[in-house]
């Protein structure tokens, strides 16, 4: 079920009116029911997956919770110094057992799921599989949200373990936790210890909070429908004329609106997701804080898929670098080179991040590639950091606005040169891209034939002003002025005129389908 | 130990001496690289052990966040 469908809308409208006629009591019921409803009615079947994933972790929860218990009693008996650390260390010991076994588990239903297309056709040419297990192999589907879903669950094993919050007893609101509907296809990635505050917490209904969940839903619609899936006509395309390259500036071009439609996809469905939990009172953690004004790469990820890096960050660079085998490699770095060895396990750290993070965005080779450009381009920046300032000095480099400006256009050009290789259909493609846009721009032809790819004048042109209005709300945030508040302050007809406007532009404008289905959102897929 | 520590930002993140806030991280005045490489010398430094549990905005939101951590760790050592 996709968010701009009429059948979300159903389930959004109904859960919200019996969401705030229940005692608040009951409310998370509301929510649970219409996850249950969203998930079935999205997949047309039982979530296997999800019920798996969701009954292991629950009971890893509830196991690790105890054992902490057990230890704290254990520890309050002993007297002994030394006896204390080891009782302590056989607990831990058990309960990290535990945990790897959850997390093999866990990562093995969602690397079998996910990678079940790329291995089924090498299994099925190397002969290995037998005829009947080549046709239940080609049923397995991958289940919705599961790769958001199992990474929230391993992320609550953890917090758990750590002792950031306690493990949930009841097995319906944990699932609600993991498959929160607004969340559970795209995200945002959610922290147990957060989330459940926000369930657990009365809501009352409130109009102005309704008001601003709808609004932000539609302005969210408005980036998917006007903007995403218009540049999709012409990046699609590009992108699809196989053999028959184009010029290198209508690749520039290509990418260059590509770097937006990922942008405007994905942050259109957050806004709408958070826009609807905004609707029960639910606050979602923000995904996005316009990375595309960002002055290096490492702020461009601060600011991107906010609660996918700091999921990475704290699961699995921290776990790594403060774990027995990254301290010993943190040890005898520094003995063996004293100067650069410190930063060692940093560099393991963010390469294995980044490569993660390719592996999670996709299947191909191409992922992999640009999870090591982008760890190879933080490892180089975060190591090369206390040099910058001498630089700038002997360079007599100001820190004015044409230098944020120059930072900026550098961030942008890291960006486009990593989208190439991930919206290719193929490796040979990129090549062939990035050999075209230094040897065979030609920029005359691309001027000229620019509208022969799927998008006329009047599209770019429409194009071009929703962007513009986009980019001025962006530029009003980035400043700190709350656009939602200052709109609400403006006169009745200045106010409604731009609500109007906005829905208007969304129905004549959006890009829509044969059955006013919309196009699929990016991230879904991954 | 308040002095060493302060020695220990200055060296990895002067700005962090000067941040007023309450969230260092999220706010990208020290990042994880940086982070990694304070948690070492911490543990160098007070011969303490600094688990990943520790590792988390609140206990690097500010220069004191850091100081109390570090002060709640000898404690327990």
């Amino acid at each position: 079920m996709q968010l701009i469908s009429s059948g979300f809308v159903i389930l959004w409208v109904i859960s919200f009116a019996l969401y705030y006629l229940v005692p608040a009591k009951r409310q998370w019921i509301i929510l649970a029911v219409a996850s249950g409803l969203f998930y079935v009615i999205g997949t047309g079947g039982i979530p296997v997956g999800l019920l798996l994933t969701g009954a292991g972790a629950y009971a890893c929860g509830l196991y690790l919770q105890q054992s902490l218990a057990a230890q704290a009693q254990a520890l309050a008996e002993c007297v002994d110094k030394e006896k204390k650390k080891t009782v302590k260390q056989g607990f831990e010991r058990r309960r990290k057992r535990v945990q790897i076994l959850y997390f093999v588990c866990s990562m093995g239903i969602l690397l079998f799921t996910k990678y079940m297309v790329v291995l089924l056709p090498l299994l099925q040419k190397t002969g290995l599989l037998s005829p009947g297990a080549d046709a239940f192999f080609s049923q397995v589907v991958m289940p919705l949200g599961i790769s958001f879903y199992t990474l929230t669950a391993i992320g609550y094993v953890v917090d758990v373990g750590r002792e950031q919050c306690e493990a949930q007893r009841g097995f319906l609101k944990f699932l609600l936790f993991l498959a929160y509907f607004p969340a559970i296809t795209q995200g945002p990635f959610n922290r147990y210890a957060k989330l459940q505050g926000e369930f657990e917490r009365p809501h009352v209904f409130a109009y102005e909070r309704m008001f601003f969940g709808v609004q932000r839903f539609v302005w969210g619609a408005f980036k998917k429908l006007v903007i995403a899936d218009r540049i999709n006509l012409f990046v699609g395309n590009v992108f699809g004329g196989g053999e028959n390259a184009a010029p290198g500036s209508i690749y520039a071009v290509a990418v260059v609106l590509y770097m937006l439609q990922l942008y405007a996809d994905f942050s259109g469905y957050m806004d709408m997701a958070l826009g609807v939990s905004e609707t029960f009172d639910i606050i979602l953690p923000e995904n996005f804080r316009r990375p595309y004004f960002s002055k290096s790469v490492a702020e461009f990820w601060r600011r991107w898929h906010i609660t996918l890096g700091t999921w990475f960050k704290d699961y699995v660079m921290f776990s790594f670098v403060m774990s027995a085998f990254g301290r010993k490699i943190g040890k005898n770095a520094k003995k063996r080179w004293p100067k650069m060895g410190r930063h060692v396990t940093g560099i393991i750290g963010t390469m294995l991040v980044w490569l993660l993070t390719g592996a999670w965005h996709g299947r191909t080779v191409s992922y992999l590639l640009w999870g090591l450009y982008y760890g190879i381009i933080m490892c180089v920046s975060l190591v090369l950091e206390s040099r910058y300032g001498q630089w700038k000095q002997k360079l007599h480099i100001k820190e004015g606005k044409l230098y944020a400006l120059f930072c900026m256009a550098r961030t942008w050009v890291i960006v486009f040169l990593a989208d190439v290789l991930i919206r290719s259909e193929s490796l040979a493609q990129a090549g062939r891209i990035y050999r075209s846009l230094l040897t065979d721009f030609r920029l005359s032809e691309g001027i000229l034939t620019v509208t022969d790819y799927g998008l006329s004048r009047y599209g770019f042109l429409l194009l071009l002003a929703a962007c513009l209005l986009w980019l001025t709300v962006s530029i009003m945030e980035e400043r700190g002025r709350n656009v939602r508040g200052a709109l609400a302050a403006c006169p009745i007809p200045v106010r409604w005129g731009c609500y109007y406007g906005v829905v208007l532009l969304l129905l004549i404008t959006g890009i829509y389908g044969g059955s006013y289905d919309t196009a699929a959102f990016l991230y879904q897929s991954f | 130990m308040e002095e060493k520590v302060l020695e220990i930002l200055e060296e990895y993140c002067e700005e962090a001496l000067s941040y007023e806030g309450e969230n260092m991280m999220e706010e990208g005045v020290i990042d994880s690289f940086t982070v990694i490489n304070i948690v070492s010398e911490l543990e160098d430094v007070f011969d303490i052990e600094i688990d990943a549990k520790y590792v988390v905005a609140e206990n690097f939101k500010n220069k004191e966040a850091i100081m109390d951590l570090v002060r709640r760790l000898l404690e327990e050592a």
